[in-house]
């Protein structure tokens, strides 16, 4: 934390400040302050096709948590993310240690091929991957074959999520290595140097210095892949058309996304997406104050 | 979109008094744009959203035939995806087209938003003698007239006419015998399939159509609040038991259809028929190759031997939104932009292959008699257009998206094994009536 100035410049200079926020400040009220106040009142009443609109406060959301749909889709995206999360972070820790301890011209186009996924739109992603999951031209499904096995459905059964996990890991592993490694360059090398001087290993020094030297970046790529998994939309959105099994309440958002734009539900949907952003805000918090406690104890 | 890179919030305590009050300002510039409707050049202009295939040249036509009237045409994108625009539009009170492309099954979804004109006033009425009877049905309520006819789907079946006659197969005339032929063909080759039960809502229905089953009821002139949703009547249930047994006995793929595996899988040879509609010979004409001139075309398969009972499956209409500044232009371009203009099908039969419901353009020569390599030769219209004479009425309700998403949403998981496929339309009845209470309608079950 940086200590607050003692003469803060707007006491001075009392509408200077405000001036320089004005244009940012104008972009959040009109993209996200007046569409949020406006989707909250939405979601406090209930526009029935059949009898027009009328205020139902919160019944909207006593509809939401007893929803089966929604409960199901929200519990998917939980369990999604205990596995891909975990997943998709070792891989990013392991290669942004790589690209730390490297360090050569190699690392730099290794880390520009690494943020490469990040850089295709997930829409395009998802339809390529699409392609590769399929059972007449793509590679994987009759990888098993090699073997001797059958040929798998990758977008059906047990494998669906796995398959889906796939794409975000991919998509994302780059874009948190590359968080990681710029994490690692604030490291002070004095701490690797001493480290070594002691007589640690590379990987000593790796897990036990560099680590949790970066807890920090750890955390923030953790909560903000926890935050984005909760908003799983666009890759299922996308493969509905090749996988059937991925329902119209796959994912609360994808839920939230088909009651507005389907089933003319926009209040249900409303009430949908702050129920969903009611649950990340109180996840998110949970993560941050368990942090902080086990970060007391260390 | 999972990991959102930022997420940053601004401090917006201080002055929120001046940053609101120029907000507002921004807001109002902009909403403030609209089209005038009279351009300079004198012509009244009419917005169109339509995603038919090489519709730019109908588009043409038009204005060429109609000097005071200009169509501005866009593809908002297809199906769904201009559905979700209108719903928002219509929603909002701002932004709608004049005319839309609407399929059938989504009028009474418009009509309960309230989005639709009534085209009678203007002359709409008229048409009724151009357009076959079941169509004609689907796009009126009463006197009301709601939308104008383009094209339909009438059911048929596409077969492998090489595979069938090579081994000596008969063409299914009933259901029964198709099921004996899906045993056949599996027999013949293990890697085949009679088809693909693919996950589509307007497929299934059609299906159920042509069984007899018509589950659904629904007339906002009668009463805007009262829906008939009867999905586990016996002609509907045979249907989801017949197709239920192809795919546990592993008779029948469950691959979705439009995608590159369903075509390649009926370019290989892995299904052998497809219950299609009068638009199919011109979507897959593009897409295969390995097989042209391999498929020939039967009439569906009867649930009674010898009857003649038949299904649609898609079809479109042109409506009027409530939007419109100009109904009375709006309705000319709904009625004329196909109609009876010979440019306009012209386009429509030999460009866009789209199945007329035009009795006049239907019952053409040129249209009956017509030969596609596709089909070895064959003058397919001459069994399609004879189901669209023969198909009754048909009814939707204002919320098929959420009747057909239910039916594909259940039916996956019958597919996937955790659900035994005839509880499939009970769960499908269940949510449906729950929706439509929700909704404040009376459903008569």
């Amino acid at each position: 934390m940086a200590p607050t100035p003692r003469k803060p410049y707007s006491a001075r200079h009392p509408l200077a400040g405000a001036l320089f926020v004005l244009p940012f400040g104008l972009v959040v009220l009109v993209f996200l302050v007046v569409p949020l106040a406006y989707a909250f009142w939405l979601s406090l009443s209930s526009r029935s096709l059949a009898l027009g609109s009328r205020f139902t406060g919160l019944d909207n959301y006593v509809t939401a948590f007893t929803d089966p749909q929604m409960l199901d889709g929200l519990v998917r995206v939980v369990v999604f993310g205990l596995v891909q999360i975990p997943v998709m972070l070792g891989v990013a820790l392991a290669g942004a240690l790589a690209l730390d301890a490297i360090g050569t011209r190699f690392a730099l186009a290794y880390r520009l091929i690494a943020f490469m996924p990040y850089a295709v739109p997930a829409v395009i992603g998802a339809l390529m991957w699409g392609f590769l999951y399929s059972r007449t031209f793509g590679p994987l499904a009759g990888l098993p074959t090699l073997v001797g096995g059958e040929p798998v459905d990758l977008l059906s059964g047990s494998l669906l999520l796995v398959s889906l996990g796939n794409i975000v890991t991919w998509s994302w592993t780059g874009y948190n290595t590359i968080v990681m490694y710029s994490a690692l360059q604030g490291v002070p090398r004095e701490l690797h140097e001493a480290a070594l001087i002691d007589g640690a290993t590379p990987v000593q020094i790796a897990l036990r210095v560099k680590v949790p030297a970066i807890r920090q970046a750890i955390a923030l790529a953790a909560i903000f892949s926890a935050i984005g998994t909760m908003q799983f939309f666009t890759e299922p959105y996308v493969m509905a058309r090749f996988a059937p099994e991925i329902s119209a309440g796959y994912t609360p958002n994808l839920y939230a996304y088909n009651q507005a734009f389907q089933f003319s539900s926009f209040n249900y949907a409303a009430a949908i997406s702050f129920a969903l952003g009611f649950v990340v805000f109180v996840a998110a918090y949970a993560f941050v104050i368990v942090r902080n406690r086990l970060g007391e104890r260390a | 979109m999972p990991a959102a890179p930022t997420r940053t919030s601004a401090p917006l305590r201080r002055r929120l008094g001046a940053v609101l009050a120029a907000a507002g300002l921004l807001l109002v510039a902009a909403c403030g744009g609209g089209e005038p409707a009279t351009s300079p050049d004198g012509k009244v202009h009419i917005s169109v959203w339509a995603w038919y295939p090489e519709f730019a040249g109908v588009v043409d036509a038009f204005n060429a035939s109609h000097p005071d009237i200009q169509v501005d045409w866009t593809n908002v994108g297809t199906g769904p995806d201009q559905y979700a625009k209108l719903k928002t539009a219509f929603t909002a009170g701002t932004g709608a087209p004049d005319v839309a492309m609407v399929e059938f099954q989504e009028i009474p979804t418009f009509l309960i938003l309230d989005a639709l004109i009534d085209m009678a006033p203007y002359g709409a009425a008229e048409d009724e003698a151009l357009y076959a009877p079941w169509a004609w049905s689907q796009v009126t309520d009463g006197e009301r007239v709601h939308a104008i006819p383009v094209d339909g789907g009438p059911m048929a079946l596409m077969y492998r006419k090489d595979l069938f006659d090579q081994h000596a197969i008969p063409v299914p005339t009933t259901w029964a015998e198709y099921a004996d032929v899906a045993a056949r063909i599996k027999a013949v080759d293990p890697g085949a399939y009679v088809a693909s039960f693919g996950s589509d809502g307007g497929w299934i229905n059609g299906l159920m159509w042509q069984a007899g089953c018509k589950p659904y009821g629904y007339s906002i002139t009668e009463a805007r609040d009262r829906v008939r949703v009867q999905l586990t009547a016996p002609e509907c249930r045979k249907v989801f038991d017949f197709y239920g047994d192809l795919v546990s006995r592993d008779l029948m793929a469950v691959d979705p259809f439009f995608t590159a595996d369903a075509s390649a899988a009926l370019d290989s040879g892995k299904y052998w028929t497809w219950a299609a509609a009068g638009w199919t010979p011109g979507y897959l004409a593009g897409s295969l190759t390995a097989t042209l001139g391999k498929w020939a075309v039967a009439p569906m398969p009867q649930w009674t031997p010898g009857a003649n009972d038949q299904g649609d499956w898609g079809g479109s209409t042109f409506a009027v939104t409530a939007q419109s500044q100009h109904p009375e232009e709006a309705t000319i371009v709904a009625r004329e932009l196909f109609g009876r203009s010979e440019q306009a099908w012209d386009i429509g039969l030999n460009k866009a292959f789209l199945y007329p419901l035009v009795n006049d353009v239907a019952g053409d020569p040129s249209f009956t008699g017509k030969a596609y390599d596709f089909f070895g030769g064959q003058q397919v219209n001459e069994i399609f257009v004879p189901v669209s004479e023969n198909l009754g009425e048909f009814e939707y309700t204002p919320f098929q998206d959420l009747v057909f998403s239910e039916l594909n949403d259940r039916s996956a998981e019958a597919i996937a094994g955790s659900r035994p496929w005839g509880t499939v339309l009970e769960a499908t009845q269940a949510n449906v009536v729950q929706y439509a209470r929700s909704q404040g309608f009376t459903v008569i079950e």
